[in-house]
């Protein structure tokens, strides 16, 4: 009978304590009003600022199918911030990079955006476009953090808070098919091949080719791939078999390299162009380097690493003295320009006195001519658009600085400048 | 016509080397009755001894030792995990590859990283033209290896006592080991003839024409499981045919996926697990499988 | 004088025990941050699928794969039915319970449509049978457009319930500003409360004797007169319902599809779940999944104060890495030195009898 009474009696004085607690509103996540302090330096402050440090999120993939691009990219941005901390900060504030790895599973990924949302002034990189996608109503709708994904699909356009750097996947691929055009001889009523990812990569891109094709007079010859499929044997057969002139693949390094490696192999001797994914330097080890090397090119939104420019040079130097082991390639690029746009955006922020959320995308609103430093100049006053529609095209180069090396200078085609989303 | 000669023979090419892979499973399956969900890690285990091997040893003997290296690992397996519980339910012995897949898996992708490993084989990027159709060396070399270790396998099993004392514990393993079979020795023997295999496929699936070893190398393993079901998880004979057969379809799938669109775009993967399907509602054991059948 | 039989001490610790983590879960989101409600959610739909793979796999012995597809059906079911057709894909406009109440039955309903396959197969046929089903259902959501959105997914409706909508409209309770987790966290209780009630109710009795008997002894269990095709088909059909209702739940906290979630690497972690958690039972499927759920998130946020895991960037084991050694290790383990799972741990504990002897 005493244990009864004592398990009643201790059961009720928990519950009693618990909903008495509760009710008084004694819980840190209780709302005390709506102040938004103002800080040192006279700066209004919200989420992911304090008087001495502004804390960026990155979102990224460092063990699962993007784990190539996530390390360079993290690297590079973890390079930004201590480059720029011995600099003296900004707003006379540390910078903290804030990095978790969802290894491309979409529960890790959303759990990661909930966990780093009310600490975080925004995103510095998001890796995974379908995770951005399933952020994309909370981004607009209350968060309102600025997000950099590295992902160039088409279909992140339309937020002010969700910025894309660069070239979409569709308007680099109609500039890579009028490099087609104009320097690699392929003419009207010629075919096309394209080889192109299941997901929105693969889908933008064929967009963008359709596109060019239907102002150029080609016709597009689709194959569809997974990011699973590493043997295009019978890709690269069926394109023969269709006759085409030219082949623009949308695909993963991997794939590039397979693709070209029996096209040239089994006599499909024609200009193979790919997306900015569709590189990376370890494959000019391989079998296919050869291969690659006199018939590949790709596109990107970006001068390469190895680019003459006195920015690329000292990124190249500092990112191999800090990562020695590692290669250098185009994520380091990505992510150190996307690391920069973010630092300029947060020091306009600064000089109007606001950084809260709303500051920082008011600021954002008005960057109109950003230049990192790599051939391009952004500009992020149309959520509508991407920041530029310029590409450069690279061809892959094993004595080049990086694997690659420039073919052809920025550029927007007509086709892309008259795309419309 | 001639491209559909060429799908044809790229198909048998590619089905071979899932025929090499289904007849791991199937080895490890008469054995112990148990399915392998870890296969696919073996086989990048393998493939992985090979390429940090091929430098300093050359590729024969990195292939040689890469097999024994792999066989080393599945009776490693075997004998730290499977064999503490060889009475439990099917079931949970699946399961338990599938968590022993998640540990080798994850711990040589970290190796790997983000390299893209080469295994420096002899055949490199050269190819046989035969009239119209055009096949890589590699791909012959793939359907003759496939051919001779299937066939030995054959032979074995029917001829030398460690098949007889296989085909005897899958029968019934207490009959077995009450006529003085060692069930230790033959599933552990299973289970290292189920590595060196996987590595003579991972060898084939990391040529010419992919680009080389990494990290999602083994998702390619995945392929083989339609295709040892499909034939008959018991059989070796069946092994070779779901293997080839699962090649052709995926070939011819993805050759046509044009004319085929209306079914939606990359039916190539999807392909293979219909037919199995379609298989098994009008054979429920697989083309050779043996029907279970029951004595009330 | 007859002494009135003695409840002992150990079933009012118990109940009290219990009385008290039910007061506790029901105040949690006046006191924890979104991340671990979010990931609570998370938890109790992998519970309330774990259940349904149980009852499939654990308690009736159908090695099943394709529990994610079930999942898919649930999820984009609820889409379909809730959606109003504003987003360009096709929608009924069904209000928010009606929608995920069919949603559920769809689920059962697929579930019905793939038993004859499934009654005619057996052990790894059966298991890899079901695999087909994941790819099936992949390239479905992939290619058809106007029904599933693609690679880009749905955005999914939120629920409207007596008038309060799960959405993250704030709402304020006791001075606790509500979003959707917190508001989205009881109904996940509730769900699991009555998933756990009804499949432990189908367990102790009749049916669950039945599904045992065919798990361990088919063909004697034929022989002595349970109908072995209609329990196995039934089973199949209430497994896919459970992991329709999960799948519900999901879409509710996510918000949008991911068409890659559903994949064959999340059918594998509720095989994990069922496993680790102890197969055949209903609290061990709770616990295993819960157990797996949660491992990669505590491991992720705690990244930095665990010896041997490294932050990302820095080498080292990265969390992600980490994560899926334990989980590896969990389920090997598991099989190897606690045979009954997590279930039986708790169950180890002796309870004393009125007479003094003790079990």
């Amino acid at each position: 009978m005493n244990h009864r009474r004592q398990a009643v009696r201790g059961l009720a004085a928990a519950l009693a304590t618990l909903v008495a607690l509760t009710a008084a509103g004694c819980s840190s996540k209780a709302k005390s009003g709506d102040a938004k302090e103002t800080g040192a330096g006279g700066v209004k402050m919200g989420e992911g600022v304090t008087d001495t440090t502004i804390t960026l999120g990155a979102l990224t993939d460092m063990t699962g199918v993007y784990a190539t691009l996530g390390k360079s990219v993290t690297q590079a941005q973890q390079l930004w911030v201590k480059q720029t901390n011995a600099a003296g900060g900004i707003c006379d504030r540390k910078l903290e990079l804030t990095v978790r790895d969802h290894g491309y599973d979409p529960q890790k990924a959303l759990a990661a955006y909930t966990e780093l949302e009310p600490k975080v002034v925004g995103y510095a990189q998001f890796i995974g476009s379908p995770f951005v996608a399933a952020v994309k109503q909370r981004v607009d709708g209350q968060d309102k953090g600025l997000v950099m994904p590295q992902a160039w699909s088409a279909s992140l356009l339309g937020s002010p808070y969700i910025r894309v750097l660069g070239a979409t996947y569709d308007v680099e691929t109609i500039n890579a098919v009028d490099f087609l055009v104009t320097e690699k001889g392929l003419r009207k009523g010629d075919k096309l091949g394209h080889v192109y990812f299941e997901g929105d990569y693969g889908e933008n891109a064929l967009k963008g080719s359709k596109y060019a094709a239907g102002q150029a007079g080609l016709t597009v010859v689709e194959q569809k791939i997974k990011p699973t499929d590493n043997d295009m044997s019978a890709q690269v057969a069926a394109l023969k078999q269709a006759g085409v002139k030219a082949v623009l693949v949308s695909a993963g390094p991997r794939q590039a390299a397979s693709l070209v490696g029996v096209a040239a192999a089994t006599g499909l001797r024609v200009p193979v162009v790919g997306n900015n994914s569709a590189f990376a330097p370890q494959l000019l080890g391989t079998q296919a380097g050869p291969a690659l090397e006199k018939m590949y090119w790709f596109a990107s939104p970006s001068l390469p690493i190895g680019a003459d420019t006195p920015v690329a040079k000292k990124l190249a130097a500092d990112y191999a003295a800090a990562y020695p082991e590692d290669g250098l390639d185009n994520g380091v690029v990505a992510g150190w320009t996307a690391a920069t746009a973010f630092g300029e955006i947060l020091k306009k922020a600064c000089e109007k006195g606001d950084l809260t959320r709303e500051g920082v995308s008011k600021a954002l609103l008005i960057l109109n001519a950003h230049d990192p430093g790599f051939g391009m100049t952004h500009d992020f006053t149309d959520p509508k658009s991407p920041s530029s529609r310029q590409s450069v095209i690279i061809q892959p180069d094993k004595k080049a600085a990086g694997g690659m090396r420039t073919v052809r200078e920025p550029f927007v085609s007509e086709a892309a400048k008259s795309y419309t989303f | 016509m001639s491209t559909f000669a060429e799908f044809l023979i790229n198909g048998l090419s590619l089905g071979s080397i899932y025929a090499l892979i289904a007849l791991g499973f199937v080895v490890i399956f008469r054995a112990t009755e148990v399915v392998n969900f870890a296969h696919a890690s073996l086989l990048l285990a393998g493939g992985y001894f090979v390429a940090v091997l091929h430098e300093p040893l050359g590729f024969w003997p990195a292939l040689a030792a890469g097999t024994a290296g792999a066989a080393v690992v599945g009776a490693a397996v075997e004998f730290l995990v499977m064999r503490r519980h060889r009475g439990a339910d099917h079931s949970v012995l699946a399961i338990v590859t599938i968590g022993v897949d998640i540990l080798l898996a994850t711990e040589l992708t970290r190796r790997i990283g983000t390299d893209i490993l080469a295994l420096g084989d002899p055949w490199g990027d050269a190819v046989v033209t035969v009239g119209p159709v055009t096949i890589a060396e590699t791909r012959i070399a793939a359907l003759l290896a496939a051919a001779l270790l299937i066939t030995a396998f054959l032979l074995a099993f029917r001829h030398t006592s460690w098949g007889v004392a296989m085909r005897a514990a899958a029968e019934s393993q207490e009959t077995a080991a009450l006529m003085g079979v060692r069930l230790g020795r033959v599933s552990l023997g299973a289970w290292a003839v189920a590595g060196a295999l996987a590595a003579v496929a991972a060898l084939f699936l990391t040529v010419f024409p992919t680009p080389g070893l990494e990290r999602g190398t083994s998702l390619a393993a995945l392929k083989a499981f339609p295709a040892a079901i499909l034939g008959g998880l018991d059989s070796t004979t069946g092994a070779l045919a779901g293997g080839l057969i699962v090649g052709v379809v995926e070939s011819l799938a993805t050759g046509y996926q044009s004319d085929l669109a209306f079914l939606g775009r990359g039916i190539g993967d999807l392909a293979p697990y219909l037919v199995m399907v379609a298989v098994l509602l009008i054979r429920p054991a697989g083309l050779f499988g043996t029907k279970e059948l029951a004595r009330v | 004088m007859s002494e009135r039989p003695r409840i002992p001490p150990k079933a009012y610790a118990r109940a009290a025990a219990a009385g008290l983590g039910g007061v506790v879960l029901l105040v949690l989101p006046f006191y924890l941050e979104r991340f671990w409600l979010q990931a609570g959610l998370f938890a109790m739909a992998a519970a309330i699928g774990a259940i349904g793979i149980n009852l499939l796999t654990g308690a009736t012995g159908q090695l099943s794969m394709g529990h994610a597809f079930f999942l898919a059906v649930g999820a984009y079911g609820y889409c379909a039915l809730a959606g109003d057709g504003t987003d360009g894909l096709a929608g009924l406009g069904l209000p928010g319970w009606l929608a995920a109440v069919l949603a559920v039955g769809l689920a059962g309903l697929a579930g019905g449509v793939f038993s004859p396959i499934a009654g005619r197969l057996h052990g790894a046929y059966l298991g890899i049978a079901t695999l087909a089903l994941i790819f099936i259902g992949q390239h479905v959501l992939f290619n058809a457009h106007d029904l599933t959105g693609g690679y880009n997914g749905r955005a999914v409706p939120p629920l409207n319930l007596l008038g309060l909508t799960f959405d993250d409209s704030e709402l304020l309770v006791a001075q606790v500003p509500f979003g959707a987790v917190e508001k989205l966290w009881y109904l996940g209780l509730a769900l699991l409360l009555a998933g756990v009630l009804f499949a432990r109710g189908v367990l102790r009795g009749r049916p669950g004797r039945a599904m045992n008997a065919i798990r361990d002894h088919r063909i004697a269990a034929g022989v002595m007169g349970i109908p072995v095709a209609r329990h196995r088909a039934a089973v199949f059909v209430l497994s896919s319902m459970y992991a329709g209702l999960a799948g519900v739940l999901l879409a509710l906290v996510f918000q949008r599809t991911v068409p890659e979630y559903f994949g064959m690497a999340l059918s594998l972690e509720y095989l994990a779940m069922i496993v680790i958690g102890g197969l055949g039972s209903v609290a061990g499927a709770v616990a295993g999944g819960i157990f797996v759920a949660l491992l990669p998130q505590v491991l992720n946020r705690y990244a930095e104060a665990l010896p041997l895991v490294s932050a990302p960037g820095t080498g080292g084991i990265a969390p992600g890495e980490a994560a899926r050694y334990l989980y590896g290790a969990a389920v090997v383990g598991t099989v190897l030195f606690l045979p009954g799972g997590l279930a039986r741990l708790v169950a180890r504990t002796p309870i004393h009898r009125p007479s003094g002897e003790t079990r």
